[in-house]
């Protein structure tokens, strides 16, 4: 008797193809007056974070602690946005079916790629020279590492957005279809009329969503180390570590699970998806969230004791300057709110098996990472000689000033704001995925009670 | 002799599947239809022969172009600029492979998405019948043949159980 309370119902879609299309196409075109409101105050702010960086570039790019939180900023939307693509991509290729609802929530962040791209911009300016200081570039000629950082993210930018158009295309053709729009109607790609669904379309989506997925899985990984060694490592004295490149994509992961789970939980609640988004996703992205808390914790550990047993100068001052003396309180609460928190959150399997406990342990990861950026990118931003060996006098803590949070606060709302347009142009919802599962689901009477039947076609 | 199309449209799968028989025995070959679905099916689900293509060729030939271009590059920079730091070679191999891992992944993404598009053949010179319904769960079957076959066809997807035959693009019928 005790048992059947753990026991959770199949959940299955009850809608017929066209139903669907229909639910979600008129949820696309009419997004309703609060949606515009909020995108309103966050195109507001978004401008407050314009004039922000307009000051920032109007005092120059030669101090370069004052662009600290730009960076972090920058570091912020880019480890979660570019990340998020990947959570599509990796349930993908593992075929799992309940990843149908979140495939394009998890891949319309390719668009925030381009706001991310266009951060980073300015950032080059600032970004010192590599000559006379330790990087991972040697004595490069040229414009060493910027160009190559920017053609890494601009690679890894446009193979996001070649995901998202290709899984979008089947939706893109039944929006024009279903709204009986003419083939000439220009508000449409022009690729668009001409994709029917023929096996052979479907057989090549298929195949190049595979392909580019692999790639941008590749991509991304070394976009990660480029970002965090060129605008985080190599800016701090003393600090090399093999396995730092690695924690920022782990906490990327980490942290992109989260927002996809936050961005499911807004949709759910504001936008009456809850049809489409059950506790069966909640549920399923918080198993993955407490492993990737674990493998923070654990990434975190293998980078830390091998500086503390190895104590050479540079070793200790690299570990009182982001964790025990200068960024200390940042660094405790990054740790707190990456680790400890949410895996106590969510090592409970009925807290885990909510739709509120993954969301609320989400929320707080997504603020810790905001605080792991900060001590790595402000404190790389505030040291004044990169041209060091060792860090002998800890530079002081860049305490956020007015122009940080106009900075802060716009970015952010920024790339929330692209997000919000992109799914102007996508439906939020992958209509065809959620078809084909259909397809392929049934729920059937067994013993006494109901399960899911799922057909594996491979 | 000029090819038309006309599209037999089918509200479930089963009958679709069971009209590609009935094409194939009124004299049609599996190159003369295609069957149009607003998701995917398994493949093979309507007896459809395996759609012939060369797209994994794309990526590999962008991988080798995106490499040597970035072998080049890096490689040509820094011998039209030499620097020796430290006894280091000129070329410095660490950071090159990075470059060229970059250049490799760049070029293989773009083929890839050139690939797609060729072997997709979009954009097309001409666009087929076609059926709003069949993005809401309808099947479509796309049959394209010479003029004077056309209505043999027409009949057979009639006999097939179509509920309807279209000869026109841009019908966007609803519910």
């Amino acid at each position: 008797m005790h048992e059947s309370h753990h026991v959770v119902a199949p959940s299955y879609l009850d809608m017929t193809a066209q139903e669907i299309t229909n639910d979600v196409l008129k949820r696309h075109h009419s997004p309703g007056n609060q949606f515009w409101t909020i995108a309103m105050i966050l195109g507001g702010l978004f401008v407050v974070g314009l004039v922000g960086l307009f000051m920032l570039i109007a005092d120059g790019f030669d101090n370069k602690s004052a662009w600290g939180y730009y960076a972090a900023t920058f570091g912020y939307v880019f480890s979660l946005s570019q990340t998020a693509v990947l959570v599509s991509v990796a349930l993908r290729m593992a075929k799992s079916h309940w990843r149908r609802p979140l495939a394009r929530i998890s891949e319309m962040f390719a668009i925030v790629g381009v706001y991310s791209f266009a951060m980073l911009l300015p950032l080059l300016w600032v970004l010192p020279s590599i000559e006379g200081r330790r990087s991972l570039w040697f004595e490069w000629p040229g414009n060493t590492p910027h160009i190559w950082d920017t053609m890494a993210l601009g690679s890894l930018v446009i193979c996001g957005l070649a995901i998202l158009y290709f899984a979008s295309l089947p939706d893109l053709v039944t929006d024009k279809e279903v709204s009986g729009k003419s083939d000439e109607d220009v508000s449409y790609h022009p690729l668009i009329p001409h994709w029917f669904g023929a096996p052979k379309h479907w057989q090549l989506q298929k195949i190049v969503l595979g392909l580019l997925g692999g790639f941008y899985f590749l991509m991304l990984i070394i976009v990660h180390m480029l970002i965090s060694v060129d605008f985080a490592m190599a800016l701090i004295p003393g600090w090399k570590d093999a396995i730092f490149p690695a924690f920022h994509a782990i906490n990327g992961i980490q942290a992109s699970i989260a927002l996809i789970i936050v961005t499911m939980f807004i949709l759910r609640s504001r936008s009456s998806l809850g049809k489409y988004l059950e506790l069966e996703q909640f549920w399923a992205l918080s198993k993955i969230l407490l492993a990737t808390c674990l493998l923070w914790f654990y990434f975190w550990w293998s980078s830390f004791f091998t500086y503390w047993y190895g104590r050479m100068p540079a070793e200790i001052g690299v570990l009182k300057y982001i964790m025990f003396e200068t960024y200390s309180t940042v660094f405790l609460l990054a740790f707190t709110m990456c680790f400890v928190i949410p895996f106590l959150i969510l090592v409970v399997n009925v807290v885990r098996k909510t739709i509120w406990g993954p969301t609320l342990a989400a929320s707080v990861i997504l603020i810790g990472t905001f605080f792991n950026q900060v001590r790595y990118y402000v404190a790389g931003f505030s040291v004044e000689d990169h041209t060091l060996h060792v860090l002998e006098n800890l530079p002081d803590f860049t305490a956020p000033g007015p122009i940080d949070f106009m900075v802060v606060v716009g970015g952010i709302s920024g790339a929330v704001l692209t997000y919000m347009l992109g799914t102007r142009i996508f439906p939020i919802i992958s209509i065809w995925e959620i078809k084909e599962g259909l397809m392929l689901q049934r729920v059937r009477k067994f013993m006494k009670r109901d399960i899911r039947v799922l057909a594996k076609p491979e | 002799m000029a090819r038309k199309s006309i599209l037999g449209l089918f509200d479930n799968a089963d009958s679709a599947a069971d009209a590609t028989d009935v094409l194939l025995e009124a004299g049609a070959t599996q190159d003369d239809f295609d069957v149009l679905t607003g998701s995917p099916y398994p493949e093979g689900a309507f007896g459809e022969k395996d759609p012939v293509h060369h797209i994994y060729v794309f990526p590999i030939i962008g991988a080798l172009m995106g490499l040597t271009m970035a072998l080049v590059l890096t490689a040509g920079t820094q011998v039209a600029y030499p620097m020796v730091t430290g006894g280091k070679p000129i070329l410095a191999f660490p950071a090159m492979t990075i470059i060229c891992y970059e250049g490799t992944l760049l070029g293989a993404v773009l083929f890839t998405i050139i690939g797609i598009i060729f072997e997709s053949r979009l954009p097309r010179l001409r666009l087929d019948p076609y059926d709003a319904r069949i993005n809401e769960g309808y099947i479509g079957l796309l049959v394209t043949t010479e003029e004077e076959k056309l209505d043999d066809m027409e009949r057979a997807l009639i006999r097939g159980s179509a509920l309807e035959v279209v000869h026109e693009r841009g019908r966007a019928l609803r519910g």
